[in-house]
């Protein structure tokens, strides 16, 4: 009996040595997993997985699918790097306009775990751009690097922009009017109070939203959602304007004075909601506050910036580092000016209790009240300096449980207008509603699929170039994005038409294109059909 | 053994049942949640900045420091500072399971009162088709999930009739100097319509058809047919002497349903949008905020214990028969 077991035993050692000789002449390409979002949290990116798996299982590529919870699947992406190829996605915020963040994400210096980059692709040609790009005060120099460093990226196909998804909206047409949509923000954008006026009784504007701000604490806050409600009641220097124009706000001017020095000349008819006026003092002291508090949300906006030096009771200068292109775009129109004489005596800002926060800021709205959960309202700022172009009294929001109660709440009337994208059923629904007007904003946040570059196959640009062409853009725009996106193209969007580069190279979803490029690159079928590595 | 002791023996039970349950919560949430900063990459933190801030939550230390910071926290009161709020938890989670019980209460209520007392028809109306119609229109309302009753229910009285309001606990915004002063309103009362009658109809069908069924056991007993003979009136055998008999299963289950109501009806606060403790548990989760989510679990176990115990002790009131001694009945 003993005998015969290790008779088979040996056996099955021949056997398998002899396989794995036979595998040492034949290495097939490994068999990949797609990480991507569960069904419920987003179909869209769920299905694309299921789509690509087909596609490519055409090719002899074997492909497994395995969803995960949505901050799982982040940490196991960002964090953890543990993955073969990742679908998951940017958000387009406002500040993320400016080339630099995007642009970042394929940078070397972004490869370590925790990094903005965790496919690891590098490439030194980019690198020199990238740093080039980030010194260049002029725009239409720095664009010219910008578009370069998008043709390099996407000829190389680190990853695949799969989609820009528009973001679908809807306001109730019987009750206000005026809104202008921005790209990536949809509308709920800081320009809410100068837009929109009203067309019936009410002169307050309600907001149906299921995001909550984290916490109101402008030194503490790390959510989108915290920021878009805090900045309608702070100020800041600059504004964006819809077409994405840095506008001079509570500035007068601001001017690069030489290559490592911004002039700002501030405003003298500002005033915190408190009464007291905004001075040269509040300014410098925002900034200092916010690098001596070491807050980390803002640190990639303050990091540039040596100093802010006063130099009369209406000018600054903001002296940096290095010269830095996107110090004007981004950090003058994100940081918030806080007013000193609340702030000062706060030694450490991020131990605030809630009910000690100053809420007090110099924007066109007053903070006036947020019941975690259920509500929050801003009141008009009546000596705002441009308070006679603001037609509202007050914007207050629902806080709804999930996207279906703030849709209840646009049907029933309850919500004037919703702060986040609609769900696909909703949106034919909301379509038939009389009062409803429903809107499709284009987004400049893009959703990637995204190589591990460590792993054989993937390590090589022409097995990537092959199986982009073997990635149904068209399905996914025409059949789970229901015509309410565009194509992936390049990590700058195309809406984005300033650094956008229309002539990035575009891999059309074409089978026998990705065949006869695997072939040219030495890859082949075996008799399984399953697609076998190079032989040398 | 006398009911002191059994008190006793019980309390310490619940003790040492409630350490397992600290340690199991701590080990849970942490082995299988993300980590909570793991979001903040989307934002555009960097790798340092992440390290920063999973410094200042206690995510550096190793694993078992954290355990006895917890432990430490807990046995002080304190439920430590929520990682998504930054603030601290206990005010938030006393508030939210307010909100949660002043729900809960009155659906149990309804559906404890009005469910026993069909159950008494039922049995007594044995065989006929009140008592199938019964049975059908138990079961159907047990198993139709809660948020398709209260999607129908929004969408008929909500948006049809347009005659209920569909959300929230109160017509927003509204001032309440404190909890009672935001209860205590008639507007309140017409927030509680919809998902309170949701949950009361899900809940009606069990105690009814539990009535039913002890109620037939006891009908077969003796003492009913000698209330009988004495020429009782039916009313008062059937509420008197066989209810009150038949009582008992009931009673425990609702101590069970009290407990488990402080965890909400998680579902039909979502859809109605009623800011209690169940919607604070899926933040927590889908944040990978431990303390907040270890602080409303933890909730939930000790009043399911805290209810078991009263309802044992209820027994000994109810039925002078149970003996509160080892192998004793």
């Amino acid at each position: 009996m003993v005998k015969r077991k290790s008779l088979i035993l040996l056996c099955l050692v021949f056997l398998l040595a002899f396989g794995l000789t036979l595998n040492a002449s034949a290495t097939r390409v490994p068999e990949f997993t797609i990480v991507t979002t569960t069904e419920g949290y987003d179909p869209i990116r769920y299905e694309a997985a299921f789509l690509i798996q087909d596609a490519w299982a055409a090719l002899g590529i074997e492909v497994n699918v395995q969803p995960l919870e949505f901050s799982t699947l982040i940490d196991r992406f960002y964090n953890e790097q543990d993955f073969d190829i990742a679908i998951v996605g940017w958000s387009g915020r406002v500040d993320r306009l400016d080339p630099q963040h995007f642009l970042g994400t394929l940078h070397s210096g972004q490869v370590d775990l925790g990094g903005n980059n965790p496919g690891g692709y590098e490439n030194e040609e980019y690198d020199r751009l990238f740093d080039m790009q980030a010194r260049e005060f002029d725009p239409d120099k720095r664009r010219e690097y910008v578009l370069e460093m998008q043709k390099i990226g996407m000829e190389e196909q680190p990853l695949s922009i799969l989609f820009y998804r528009d973001e679908v909206l809807a306001y109730n047409v019987n009750t206000f009017a005026g809104y202008v949509p921005m790209a990536g923000e949809g509308l709920y954008t800081e320009w809410l109070p100068f837009d929109v006026y009203p067309v019936g009784d009410s002169r307050t504007l309600t907001i149906g939203t299921s995001q909550e701000p984290d916490n109101i604490n402008p030194l503490d806050s790390t959510t989108v959602w915290g920021w878009k409600f805090m900045r309608l009641y702070y100020d800041k220097l600059v504004r964006l304007s819809p077409d994405i124009e840095p506008l001079p706000w509570a500035a007068e001017s601001v001017e690069a004075y030489d290559d490592r020095t911004i002039e700002v000349v501030i405003r003298d008819d500002m005033l915190f909601h408190d009464g007291e006026p905004v001075t040269v003092e509040d300014v410098k002291f925002s900034y200092d506050y916010m690098i001596e508090q070491d807050f980390a949300y803002f640190r990639p906006f303050y990091e540039p910036l040596e100093e802010v030096i006063i130099i009369d009771d209406q000018t600054l200068h903001f002296v940096l580092k290095e010269p830095t292109s996107f110090f004007i775009t981004v950090t003058l129109s994100q940081i918030p000016i806080i007013p000193k004489h609340l702030w000062e005596d706060i030694a450490e800002a991020d131990q605030l209790a809630p009910e000690d926060i100053p809420t007090i800021g110099s924007g066109p709205m007053k903070f006036d009240r947020f019941d975690r959960g259920e509500y929050k309202r801003l009141v008009k700022f009546e000596d705002y300096f441009k308070a006679d172009e603001i037609d509202i009294d007050a914007i207050e929001y629902i806080i709804y449980a999930d996207a279906e109660g703030t849709y209840t709440g646009m049907v029933t009337g309850e919500a004037d207008m919703t702060a986040w994208r609609l769900e696909p059923a909703q949106i034919t629904l909301a379509e038939q509603e009389d009062h409803l007007e429903v809107v499709s904003v284009p987004d400049f946040g893009y959703y990637h699929m995204t190589y591990n570059l460590r792993l054989p196959a993937l390590d090589d640009p022409d097995f990537r170039r092959a199986i982009a062409h073997a990635i149904p853009h068209e399905t996914f725009i025409d059949v789970l994005l229901d015509g309410r996106g565009e194509r992936g193209t390049s990590i700058i969007a195309p809406v984005n038409t300033f650094w956008h580069n229309p002539d990035v190279p575009i891999f059309e979803y074409d089978l026998d294109t990705a065949r006869y490029l695997l072939e040219q690159a030495g890859y082949w079928i075996d008799d399984d059909g399953r697609l076998n590595m190079p032989q040398d | 053994m006398g009911k002191k002791e059994f008190i006793i023996r019980r309390l310490l039970q619940m003790i040492i049942t409630f350490l397992i349950i600290l340690t199991g919560l701590f080990f849970v949430f942490r082995l299988t949640l993300p980590d909570p900063t793991a979001a903040l990459v989307m934002e555009g933190l960097s790798a340092d900045a992440q390290a920063m801030v999973r410094a200042r939550f206690g995510l550096d230390r190793p694993l078992w420091q954290q355990y006895f910071i917890y432990l430490g926290n807990f046995f002080q009161g304190e439920f430590g500072m929520s990682f998504h709020y930054r603030s601290a938890i206990a005010p938030i989670v006393w508030e939210k399971l307010l909100n949660t019980l002043v729900l809960m209460f009155p659906a149990i209520i309804i559906s404890y009162s009005i469910g026993p007392l069909l159950g008494v028809i039922l049995s007594w109306r044995r065989g006929t088709r009140v008592e199938f119609g019964g049975i059908v229109g138990g079961l159907f309302l047990r198993s139709a999930p809660v948020f398709w009753t209260g999607m129908i229910f929004i969408m008929v009285f909500g948006i049809w009739l347009g005659i209920l309001p569909t959300s929230g606990m109160r017509t927003l915004p509204y001032e309440a100097a404190h909890f009672w002063d935001k209860i205590f309103t008639l507007d309140y009362l017409w927030h509680l319509i919809l998902p309170a009658f949701t949950i009361a109809m899900y809940y009606v069908g069990l105690p009814m058809l539990i009535m039913r069924n002890t109620m037939l056991e006891v009908m077969g007993e003796d003492f009913i047919e000698l209330c009988q003979a004495k020429g009782l009136s039916e009313r008062t055998i059937m509420y008197k002497h066989a209810a009150r008999n038949a009582l008992l299963p009931v009673v425990t289950q609702a101590a069970i349903t009290v407990g488990l109501a402080v965890g909400g009806q998680v579902v039909v606060e979502v859809v109605f949008s009623w800011p209690g403790l169940g919607r604070e548990i899926i933040q927590s989760v889908r944040t990978s905020d431990f303390p907040m989510a270890q602080a409303c679990f933890m909730l939930m176990a000790g009043m399911v214990m805290v209810m078991n115990f009263l309802a044992d002790l209820l027994y000994g009131y109810l039925d002078p028969r149970v003996v509160y001694q080892k192998g004793g009945k």
